[in-house]
């Protein structure tokens, strides 16, 4: 075998399969979290069982800022000190937190159109949100556009990281602003018969988030070893 | 007005899981091509080096 292999060599080793074990773990942990959620939660004095909707939609948006926390995270350690993986991380990230986002936008609009009478309204919040979705879609069409690798992953550093401040605008929106949305719910402001139901379907999709992120990763890492494995064939097995 | 609650409330859990299953499902389609890429790219590389 030569002294550099592709197994040998850091850039080019595979990375490890994202474990499928947690994949189950995160699946059956929303099942079980749900069927909780739908069969213990009593009905809200304004909202009647409406509100069951809450375990879906409060974890979604969740999970979008965590998601958009770890792309901030990685994409300023990616400007600090340009190692690949950063950008591949933040990459991955962004995609999984877009997915999220887009979720919690669908699950607020099927919300919104029995409690409000609309799907829809220009209100800080939602806007903010959309554009926070909208960030991430560009990001990750900045991605896909720009072929060179080091000009993607420090563009796209400066855009995840721009992007992501953003959340706490999000999160804010319906306290700076009079909004049709309500408060933000937490543990903190729920009536005690709907907290543990929120913790555990919190908990459930982080799991789930957890994984999409390390399977993404995964796969961006591969793409990566298979585009450096390119180049060395390219340049002749060097 | 009970009834149509309900619809909202499937169709949250509804969308949750699509979405949810649909991304897996893209996740899991594309590590299979990534890593069948990769193995072919390592194996065209050990192949240039050898010659």
């Amino acid at each position: 075998m030569p002294a550099s292999t592709p197994s040998s060599d850091p850039v080019l080793a595979p990375p490890p399969r994202t474990s499928l074990w947690l994949g189950l773990a995160s699946v059956i942990a929303l099942v079980t979290a749900q069927t909780h959620a739908i069969l213990t939660s009593p009905p809200d004095a304004d909202m009647g069982h409406l509100q069951k909707i809450m375990y879906v939609h409060v974890p979604a948006a969740w999970m979008t800022f965590i998601a958009f926390f770890v792309v901030l995270v990685f994409s300023v350690r990616y400007l600090w000190q340009r190692r690949e993986n950063d950008d591949l991380l933040a990459a991955s990230a962004a995609e999984v937190g877009a997915t999220f986002n887009g979720l919690t936008l669908m699950l607020g609009m099927i919300w919104g159109r029995p409690a409000w009478g609309v799907w829809w309204v220009w209100d800080a919040r939602l806007t903010s949100t959309l554009v926070l979705f909208l960030i991430f879609v560009g990001y990750l069409a900045l991605r896909a556009f720009v072929d060179d690798t080091d000009q993607r992953a420090r563009w796209s550093a400066a855009v995840g990281a721009i992007g992501a401040i953003n959340v706490p605008i999000v999160y804010m929106s319906v306290t700076w602003w009079r909004t049709l949305h309500q408060p933000p719910s937490s543990p903190a402001t729920l009536d005690a018969a709907y907290t543990l139901g929120l913790r555990l379907n919190a908990i459930a999709l982080l799991l789930v988030l957890i994984y999409f992120i390390r399977k993404r990763y995964e796969i961006a890492r591969l793409e990566r070893a298979t585009e450096h494995a390119a180049e060395a064939v390219a340049m002749g097995g060097r | 007005m009970i009834a149509s609650n309900q619809t909202f409330i499937i169709a949250a859990y509804a969308v949750t899981w699509v979405v949810i299953l649909a991304y897996l499902l893209r996740l899991v389609r594309k590590g299979g091509r990534a890593r069948a890429e990769y193995e072919r790219a390592v194996q065209l590389e050990r192949q240039e080096r050898q010659s």
